[in-house]
């Protein structure tokens, strides 16, 4: 089987005001399936572009991006959308739910583009939250659950379409230590299952749950090393 | 569209609910403009229904032979005062020299009380002889007869009565043979005639009374108008009517040089007179509607602008999650188009309730037909006016939605 993620050479610039800004400057990295990977980097250093790059979010100033050995510059948009919504979860730090829609309705949504009957796309939401643990809190909006919950919901509705790939930029960023124990356990639990887990972090103690961090400054890949000393606990089941 | 329909419908109606107000004022235009449409038509549907049964009255078959055009446009009054009246025997003449000439009837009318005991009525009457049911298909007599020549000539004080004075005077006895007074003159009912309803909506048809000709020219010296009715061949009217023209000049004694000092009136002068206010109607509910529609177009892209801006940030979690570009354009646009069709929906509504209110002035009815186009266009205005903004948000880059503050 062909690597997963294979970036070669990708560079992203803006251009702001005439100044060229280079978010991105060459970063060359391989993601094989099933790898559990941090991205660590101080603030502005381009975590989040190679993210969303990754993510087929975004496309790269130079450069290519092979995703299961196909060219994304290739795609079209009907490709890249059945991508982000069958392959890829995102998690955002912000959680982006619908702030209109119940926990269910938000879960709902990439089931809805992925042309799930109605009966099956309500079941596989319940379940999905569920398995987070908030199958008692479907029917409540956004504004009605805490952080955490908020970001569970947002967890479930990644993993709604069962992707392989799970990419949460700085997903505990916005919650306490605690909360963020319970979102790193989902996190380690998928792991777990097959999943190929992508997280960006600030915090040492929640890069340590990976088996690989990559370390980048200023738009370049500075470090990208193993976690030897993994000191994860095996997940109970 | 997509297998996203049901959807989209649901995300268009929780967004319109979210923002009832603001909705409302922008499809405005939308509701006007089929509001009005919709009021043209029913107002043109019941002048059509009021016109043809009118006209039957005035059955396309009737010459009138007048002393003034009903419709002339440059009268001039010192010519039409100059004019010498109709006489009864020009039937008569007419009769025997034309070739088209079925039947011939002079009518002469006033306005008048009926009364009996201590009820009375207001009313018009008019005096003409038997032959007048042979002129008119629209009457018929629904209890006892009409007069008879005999009682014609010798002046006889009977009377044929309208539904509506019979209901005045007599509610539901027999009328038949009863006597009522007009003026000081005593007068037995020998005839009711059937409902026929108003003409064109303004007098009723059914408060008029009939007496013999020889009996109004006896009682009332007072010389009215009179025009004489002639039946002729309808299908050749026109003939008929350069025919009798030329037998009137010969009457009237006119040199080639000199102008018709009588008219001869069709009910086609009636006809053409309608269209031209039909049109006028028409014509301005067509205005009003385009204006309305255009500005509830406008408005409706506006609005659909603002609807895309705030929900940038939405958009751009869609497409994070799958969404491709086709489907945020059919949300929007199912957006708009739902907008306008509740719009079209409720001016509908309104332009019903608005019917029935004037169905009882005057007889009409809602053209669903046209209800249902002015909807199916309003529908095509949200698919025009929704274009534009839709595709603004089918092509938002996810990311820079997504950094959306
Ligand atoms: N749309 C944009 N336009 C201009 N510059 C941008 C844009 N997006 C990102 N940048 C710039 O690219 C650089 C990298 O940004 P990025 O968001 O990837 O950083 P980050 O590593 O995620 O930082 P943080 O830890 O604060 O989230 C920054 O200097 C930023 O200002
Ligand atoms: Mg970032």
């Amino acid at each position: 089987m062909s690597i997963l993620i294979k970036l070669k050479g990708i560079k992203r610039y803006y251009d702001v005001g005439g100044e060229v800004v280079r978010a991105l400057d060459g970063v060359d990295v391989a993601i094989d399936h099933n790898e559990y990977i941090s991205i660590m980097g101080p603030s502005g250093s381009g975590k989040s572009t190679l993210m969303n790059m990754i993510g087929c979010l975004d496309s790269p100033t130079a450069g290519t991006y092979e995703f299961e050995g196909e060219l994304v510059h290739d795609m079209d948009d009907n490709q890249l959308a059945s991508i982000r919504n069958r392959k890829i979860g995102f998690v955002f730090q912000t959680f982006n739910l619908l702030s209109k829609a119940t926990a269910l309705r938000n879960v709902e949504v990439p089931l809805i583009y992925a042309n799930i009957p109605r009966s099956d796309r309500i079941e596989r939401a319940a379940e999905s939250l569920e398995a987070v643990g908030l199958g008692d809190r479907m029917h409540h909006k956004p504004n009605e659950l805490s952080g955490g919950q908020r970001q569970r919901v947002a967890i479930a509705r990644a993993l709604a379409n069962k992707p392989s790939i799970v990419l949460a930029d700085e997903p505990t960023g916005n919650l306490d230590s605690k909360s963020g124990v319970e979102i790193m356990k989902i996190f380690d639990d998928l792991h777990g299952r097959g999943n190929t887990i992508i997280l960006v972090t600030h915090e040492e103690y929640i890069a340590e749950h990976a088996d690989r961090t990559i370390h980048i400054f200023d738009g370049k890949v500075k470090e990208d090393i193993a976690n030897h000393n993994n000191r994860r606990e095996p997940v109970p089941t | 569209m997509s297998g996203h329909l049901w959807e989209n419908l649901r995300i268009s109606f929780s967004s319109i609910l979210a923002n009832k107000s603001r909705s409302i004022l922008s499809v405005l235009g939308i509701v006007i403009g089929v509001l009005s449409v919709t009021l043209m038509g029913t107002m043109i549907s019941g002048l059509d229904a009021t016109f043809e049964r009118s006209m039957s009255s005035f059955r396309s078959n009737v010459l009138f032979v007048s002393r003034m055009d009903w419709f002339g446009g440059d009268w001039d009054w010192w010519e039409f005062r100059n004019r010498p009246r109709i006489k009864e025997e020009y039937g008569e003449k007419l009769r025997v020299q034309s070739q088209f000439v079925e039947a011939v009837a002079p009518a002469t009318e006033r306005s008048g009380r009926i009364i009996r005991k201590d009820r009375q009525i207001d009313t018009r009457f008019f005096g003409t002889t038997p032959e007048y049911l042979a002129t008119n298909d629209a009457i018929e007599i629904a209890q006892g007869r009409f007069f008879t020549e005999g009682e014609n000539r010798s002046g006889s004080r009977v009377l044929v009565i309208g539904a509506d004075i019979k209901d005045a005077l007599f509610d539901n006895q027999d009328a038949i043979g009863q006597y009522v007074k007009i003026g000081n003159h005593k007068f037995r009912v020998i005839g009711v005639s059937g409902k026929m309803g108003k003409f064109m909506g303004l007098f009723s048809l059914d408060n008029q009374a009939i007496i013999p000709f020889g009996t109004f020219k006896r009682l009332f010296t007072r010389r009215g108008w009179m025009n004489i009715r002639l039946k002729v061949d309808g299908d050749r009217i026109e003939e008929a009517k350069e025919e009798i023209r030329g037998h009137m000049r010969v009457i009237r004694g006119l040199k080639p040089t000199e102008d018709d000092n009588f008219a001869l009136n069709h009910s086609s002068t009636f006809e053409a007179q309608y269209r031209a206010i039909k049109l006028a109607i028409g014509g301005t509910g067509i205005f009003i509607t385009a204006l309305s529609l255009i500005v509830g177009g406008i408005g409706i892209m506006n609005i659909m602008f603002v609807s895309v801006k705030e929900r940038t940030r939405e958009i751009g979690v869609r497409k994070a999650l799958g969404a491709t570009q086709r489907t945020i354009l059919a949300q929007f646009l199912m957006e708009a188009i739902t907008i306008c069709f509740l719009g079209g929906l409720f001016g509908m509504g309104v332009a019903y309730g608005l019917s029935t209110i004037i169905n009882r002035f005057f007889p009409s009815v809602m053209p669903i037909g046209l209800a249902l186009g002015a909807i199916f266009l309003s529908v095509m205005i949200g698919i025009i006016s929704g274009l534009i903004p839709s595709s603004r948000a089918a092509k938002l880059d996810p990311i820079e939605a997504l950094r959306y503050e």
